[in-house]
């Protein structure tokens, strides 16, 4: 028999959008799974920001910026002994 | 729930930018639209939630790095779950345990009784059959049925014309009509 035919066990169209309307209904998630997972949106756990710390890049960037910011501060402080450490001592 | 108030362009510009609040709006807006998608293509509670923490969890990381291209948010949320989803089914799969259609429903009334229990047997059937059909077309019966779209809001989510949702849906019907008849499957039971 050819498929497209209506036999006793095969619903119309508009019977089964019936049923596929009242088996197909919108199921609440856990209250306490939304709070959980709105908690850890609005605070990340220590992993996240361990893992963040990990990223190699960032920890280069940050790396480099503190060796160049202690850099600048020895230059600044050597300039500063010479030109007023000296003239006291003169 | 009545659905949050706000223009969601501002906000996801905010939360592009690394707004952890603007963020949780959008957050509140799609939980139960995500969940009820996860929830239906894998039948099990406790994946569904595991999966959609992960969709939101990508979606937090990823979200510097969104733009919008004329598509709307949750078909970009929905993308990702449904990635997700396809490996979910592709480690159970490789998995080989307990078959698809009979564990998901098995544990779904074990983990929310007062969920499943109002369902009957020809309703656990045709969820059954919906998945077993391609994710496109199960995608388009949950955006109708559940989340009560139409064929252009549906077009929007799916990449698709109007027509072409309405054509895709008219041959999903069909094909879960004979597989109604093939399985032998009574709705008139109910």
């Amino acid at each position: 028999m050819n498929k497209s035919e209506t036999t006793s066990t095969e619903p119309r169209l508009n019977e089964l959008e019936a049923h596929l309307a009242g088996t197909l209904k919108r199921v609440p998630p856990r209250r306490d799974f939304v709070q959980r997972l709105r908690s850890y949106i609005h605070f990340p756990p220590r992993e996240e920001i361990a893992t963040r710390l990990h990223d190699w890049r960032k920890l280069f960037i940050i790396f480099g910026s503190v060796v160049s910011g202690m850099l600048l501060l020895i230059t600044v402080a050597r300039a500063l002994y010479h030109l007023f450490g000296r003239r006291n001592m003169g | 729930m009545p659905e949050l108030e706000f223009n969601e362009d501002e906000v996801l510009l905010l939360a592009s930018r690394g707004d952890r609040e603007a963020f949780g709006l959008l957050y509140e807006r799609y939980i139960d639209r995500i969940f009820n998608y996860v929830y239906y293509r894998t039948g099990n509670l406790h994946d569904a939630e595991d999966i959609t923490a992960r969709v939101f969890q990508r979606a937090m990381s990823h979200i510097r790095s969104y733009t919008d291209r004329g598509v709307p948010f949750s078909a970009w949320l929905y993308r990702i779950a449904h990635n997700l989803v396809a490996n979910w089914h592709r480690d159970r799969s490789r998995k080989q345990e307990i078959p698809l259609d009979d564990l998901p429903l098995a544990s779904a009334k074990v983990d929310r009784p007062e969920a499943t229990l109002m369902r009957s047997q020809e309703q656990d059937a045709l969820l059954r059959l919906i998945r077993q059909l391609p994710a496109e077309r199960q995608t388009l019966l949950i955006l109708k049925f559940v989340e009560d779209l139409s064929n252009a809001e549906i077009g929007r989510i799916m990449g698709r014309s109007e027509g072409a949702v309405k054509s895709l849906y008219h041959r999903t019907l069909l094909a879960l009509r004979d597989q109604i008849g093939d399985q032998n499957i009574n709705l008139e039971g109910e």
